[in-house]
């Protein structure tokens, strides 16, 4: 049997709170196999962004391990956490977060400079991304000439061009309306299965649950797996 | 680093190029400041030495006497017994011309026939018309450059005047530069025989001192032993770079002050560029937090914010530079005056410009920004990697750290006031201290301005309704970024006050010294080439009849020289007070008389507060002058105030004076009138007695203070200029900073719109904001000026100059602290309140 992407194991995380703590995880367990199409929901607050800072290395857990890919993510330095998100995790926000000050394009190829010199073959892919989302002719906007839902889709595309094995979108469809949404998520659904990758999505859509290979929950700190009907 | 994020930092820049500009602006003007101020005090002091260099020749040494000269006889008598050692005699004095008034000639008289192995340009086997120089009356060669920038032809005469005495020469031949020597360094020198300058400087049978080659193999001992024994104890040998070294010495504080002043306005202008940077980072933390998730590492965030100060100090520095060089044409004429007027006789034509001070404004103006950059590129590399993270948790840890670092503000004080009392006179640990106490102010302003916001906010709320309240509470909402403005404001603001406060105080302190030390109703002295030394003398005739005039009751006199002591050169002052119970000296813990008196019987003197202080002498120190006698040790028995001259001065009594010095001439006599004389009349009877023989200043008791007093305001326009600097920085500083606290704000002011606000409400909401942050700043930058006024006049002053200054707080100051921030506040309120009223409000909603 394959090893997991992601093995999350005993994972405690707790906050500073004034004088106390606040437990958000306590001792998750969990793994994900690649390919999977994984949905994460919960109630405000019960720690679903956690989680998916824990899975990118953007933050440790207070006990317990993150392991993806094979790595311990507690045993990288920083730098090297940083350096294994660039390569290996595409990210997909709620707000769209481009750079508003690149354009279309230089959003999508900025994931691929980072890791070094962009050639030819990249460019070409980063067309042909921009084409499956719709938004060759737009190569040349910058991102406030773009509706919510062209936003959110140059997004995607920026999350894949760099053909990580691991996609983590915290909430997609949240800026969107039932349509857009709805398209988002298509292209979503489409370009990582087409492409094998393993996804994590923290939402409350339940169109996306449907989509989900497996529905995780969040409750009181503990991850629960749901039979996917009862999303 | 990626391309693109270097495209993007480009773009970001792009599209804030009025904050842009303003910080290119604020650099370039702190840069500016401090090459200009170097470039002038360089050019100054270069142009003493090129000068000092193309007099003294090849010279290594020089015999000199006592502040009478030589006797001329001694030349003969060394030229016989020295051997291998040349020597050549020298007669030197200056001249002014009224071709050129303002201007000091230096007249240098030497013979022919010794030259040849110190100044080839006048060896009689080189020099054209010999003849001519030798026996025609006041024949002189002078610089080619000099002839022709005067318009004088090769034969013609030159009226000049000598202590005001009209005299003449005649330009016999031009003279060059050698090779290898400047050609400014004959700038203004005019050569006679010797014996031409002994009659025109009155200096008969008198040499000013004798130029020695010495080999290097002499022992000097040997030499300086036996030329002693040549003149009976009454000369010494110095070596000839020493006394050009001493004088440029003698401005040193001066200067150093100067490019202090400078470094401030360098200062304000790292705030500005902290300031800018810092924005840029709050304002687009999200962004930093999005390339953190996409595996941007923080080295490289770190070195994208400071590649964007880069790109912010490369042109600020360069334009910096060039408005320094530029500024320097102005201010060199300034730093030549003042130094003319307290330390030196120096003529500076031009700015000459110094690899070395453009090197430093490139490391300051590049350094300053990186220095300033950094905090903020630190800040963004500490943005967690989480979108999640709103700024609203930034300003709540920073509201609640207010306190924090305003207890670490108190904890910084604390120990700059340590090092502010740190005995000794470290002007660098002073300056060290008053940094610190600017960094504690910074570091308390949040606190403050919290405090400002909260007391602001019920008298907003009573005169402006709700618009008020909003103005007052969105001090506070973003405290994180109008605490960053309000300390850069009121630093730059509270420099301005500072500075201002400094001067005033010591006019003030220097107007009641005057009030009370010139206690007589007229004045006569003829001009000095340096205004505050006052060293000339009144030709025996003049002080006959003017001594004689109808109406005058008694007669002050003064004898001001310069003098030799084993430390280097100092002003003497030699009063007699015919005054009884006069009070023109006062005596730190002494009663006047009773040292006036002391000084008559015994050998004795006192000594002003600056010199005691630089020489660390005291009541019973003994100083040890070089008299017509030879050295001769002078008990100090009081220490006095005056603010004549930074570099002080040494009083000694008439009797005393005669008794070792060959001079019998006065420099100034003050009258006194009978009681009921009109003094105006006395004034003009005074004027006819004196006649046309010799050039005076006669001038009423008030007249003269006036001089005085515009003498010190000339010594301080420097200041003055940087002070105004200082407040263009400090107006640019407000103003990059607000507009930029109110642009970043357009999403907040597009939703009031949204939600009916009208335009009208809104302009009234910026300005009022910004006005109230413009207070604020003016009114925290009064007591932090205060701070800096006080630390200026009894910390800087005392250890730069030992006077002791009084502290006046001048209203107009404050008021003009409060005008300046106010302005500068509404004007940078105007921009964007009319940018923002005219926007779309659905275009600034779409824009986030």
């Amino acid at each position: 049997m394959p090893e997991p992407i992601v093995t999350l194991r005993a994972v405690t995380k707790t906050y500073r709170e004034g004088a106390g703590e606040r437990m958000v995880l306590a001792g998750v367990d969990a793994s994900f196999e690649a390919g999977e199409f994984i949905v994460l929901v919960g109630k405000s607050g019960s720690g679903k962004s956690t989680l998916l800072h824990l899975v990118s290395g953007i933050d440790l857990p207070s006990q317990g391990d993150v392991q993806v890919m094979g790595r311990l993510l507690g045993s990288l330095s920083e730098e090297e956490r940083t350096l294994f998100r660039r390569r290996n995790v595409g990210f997909i926000f709620q707000a769209y977060n481009l750079i508003p000050t690149l354009t279309v394009e230089e959003n999508l190829l900025l994931p691929l400079e980072l890791r070094g010199e962009v050639n030819a073959d990249d460019r070409g892919r980063a067309r042909e991304l921009l084409e499956d989302v719709g938004l060759s002719t737009r190569s040349d906007s910058f991102p406030d000439e773009l509706s919510g839902g062209e936003q959110q889709r140059v997004a995607v595309a920026r999350a894949l061009v760099h053909e990580p094995l691991l996609v983590l979108a915290d909430e997609p469809t949240g800026n969107l309306d039932d349509q857009t949404g709805h398209e988002v998520l298509d292209l979503i659904d489409r370009l990582t299965r087409q492409k094998r990758r393993t996804v994590v999505v923290v939402t409350h859509d339940r169109d996306l649950i449907e989509r989900a290979d497996r529905v995780f929950a969040l409750e009181r700190g503990r991850l629960f797996e749901r039979p996917k009907a009862s999303g | 680093m990626s391309t693109l994020l270097v495209r993007s930092s480009f773009r970001h820049l792009r599209r804030h190029p009025a904050l842009m500009l303003l910080s290119i602006i604020g650099i370039a003007l702190g840069v500016a400041v401090v090459v200009s101020i170097d470039l002038a005090n360089g050019s100054a002091l270069r142009a003493f030495s090129l000068s000092a260099q193309g007099i003294t020749g090849k010279a290594t040494h020089q015999l000199l006497g006592g502040p009478s000269g030589l006797d001329d006889s001694l030349y003969v008598r060394l030229r016989r017994e020295l051997g291998p050692v040349a020597a050549a005699p020298i007669v030197e004095g200056f001249v002014t011309s009224p071709l050129e008034p303002g201007r000091a000639f230096r007249l240098l008289g030497v013979d022919p026939f010794a030259e040849a192995p110190f100044r080839s340009y006048v060896a009689a086997d080189a020099s054209q018309g010999l003849r001519e120089f030798l026996s025609s009356p006041g024949a002189a060669f002078v610089s080619a450059a000099t002839a022709d920038r005067l318009g004088v032809a090769t034969g013609a005469a030159w009226p000049i005047a000598i202590e005001g005495v009209p005299k003449q020469i005649v330009a016999v031949a031009r003279i060059e530069a050698p090779a290898g020597t400047p050609a400014r360094a004959l700038d203004d020198v005019l050569i006679t025989d010797i014996a031409t300058a002994q009659e025109l400087l009155g200096y008969s049978g008198k040499l000013s001192r004798v130029d020695l080659l010495v080999p290097d193999s002499t022992d000097l001992a040997e030499l300086a032993a036996h030329v002693r024994d040549l003149c009976g104890g009454r000369c010494e040998l110095r070596r000839a770079a020493a006394r050009s070294l001493m004088t440029t010495q003698m401005g040193r504080a001066f200067s150093l002050n100067l490019s202090a002043l400078s470094l401030l306005a360098l200062v304000v202008g790292i705030f500005l560029v902290y300031n800018t940077m810092t924005f840029a980072v709050v304002q687009r933390r999200p962004l930093i937090g999005t390339l953190r998730c996409l595996g941007v590492t923080r080295s490289e965030v770190f070195g994208f914010v400071v590649r964007e100060a880069l790109v912010l100090a490369v042109p600020a520095t360069a334009f910096g530079i060039a408005l320094g060089v530029l500024l320097a044409t102005e201010l060199v004429h300034l730093v030549t005056r003042t130094i003319n007027d307290l330390y030196f006789v120096v003529n500076v034509r031009e700015v000459s410009l110094d690899v070395q001070t453009i090197a430093k404004g490139v490391v300051l103006g590049l350094g300053a920004t990186l220095l300033a950059a950094l905090a903020p590129a630190w800040e963004a590399t500490r943005v967690p990697p989480s979108i999640t993270l709103r700024r609203s948790s930034s300003e709540a840890a920073l509201a609640r750290n207010a306190g924090r670092l305003a207890f670490g503000g108190v904890a910084l004080a604390a120990l700059a006031t340590a090092l502010l009392a740190w005995p000794g006179k470290n002007l660098l640990v002073s300056y060290m201290g008053l940094f610190g106490v600017l960094l504690a102010a910074a570091l308390a302003t949040p606190a403050a301005t919290r405090a400002f916001a909260l007391a602001a906010r019920p008298v907003a709320a009573r005169i402006f309704g709700v618009v008020g309240r909003m103005a007052a509470r969105g001090i506070v909402a973003s405290l994180t970024r109008t605490s960053i403005a309000l300390a850069a404001l009121m630093i730059a603001v509270a420099t301005t006050v500072g500075v201002g406060i400094m001067v005033h105080s010591f006019r003030r302190t220097v107007a009641d010294w005057l009030a009370a030390s010139l206690e007589s109703d007229i004045f006569v002295q003829p001009p000095s080439l340096i205004s505050r030394k006052g060293d000339s003398t009144l030709l025996p005739s003049v002080v006959e009849r003017v001594a004689s005039t109808e109406g005058v009751s008694s007669i002050n006199t003064i004898r001001n020289r310069r003098i030799r002591t084993l430390d280097g050169e100092i002003d003497l002052h030699v009063p007699v007070l015919n005054r009884p119970g006069s009070r023109v000296y006062r005596f730190q813990k002494q009663e006047s008389g009773d040292v006036m008196q002391k000084l008559e019987r015994e050998q004795t003197v006192a000594i002003t507060e600056p010199y005691a202080f630089h020489h660390d002498l005291g009541v019973g120190s003994k100083l040890e002058i070089m008299t017509d006698r030879g050295h001769e040790s002078f008990r100090i028995i009081g220490i006095y105030a005056d603010y004549a001259s930074d570099e002080g001065g040494v009083l000694m009594s008439r009797n005393v004076y005669e008794r070792h010095f060959e001079d019998r001439r006065i420099s100034a006599m003050a009258l006194v009138a009978e009681p009921g004389v009109d003094l105006a009349a006395l004034s003009e009877k005074v004027r006819q007695r004196a006649g046309t023989e010799q050039a005076l200043h006669i001038r009423l008791n008030r007249e003269l203070r006036e001089a005085s007093l515009s003498i010190f305001d000339r010594t301080f326009a420097i200041t003055q200029v940087l002070r105004l600097l200082s407040m263009g920085v400090a107006f640019v500083g407000i103003l990059s900073a607000l507009m930029a606290l109110a642009l970043e704000r357009a999403r907040e002011l597009a939703i009031l719109r949204a939600v009916g606000l009208l335009p009208r409400q809104l302009v009234q909401l910026v300005t009022l904001q910004t006005s109230l942050m413009g207070l604020c700043a003016g009114l925290l930058s009064i007591p932090l000026g205060i701070a800096l006024a006080f630390i200026l006049v009894f910390v800087i002053n005392r250890r730069s100059f030992g006077w002791t200054l009084e502290l006046a707080l001048p209203a107009h100051v404050m008021i003009e602290a409060i005008a300046l921030s106010l302005l500068a506040a509404l004007l940078a309120g105007i921009y964007p309140s009319w940018k923002m009223a005219r926007a779309h409000p659905a275009a600034a909603l779409r824009e986030d």
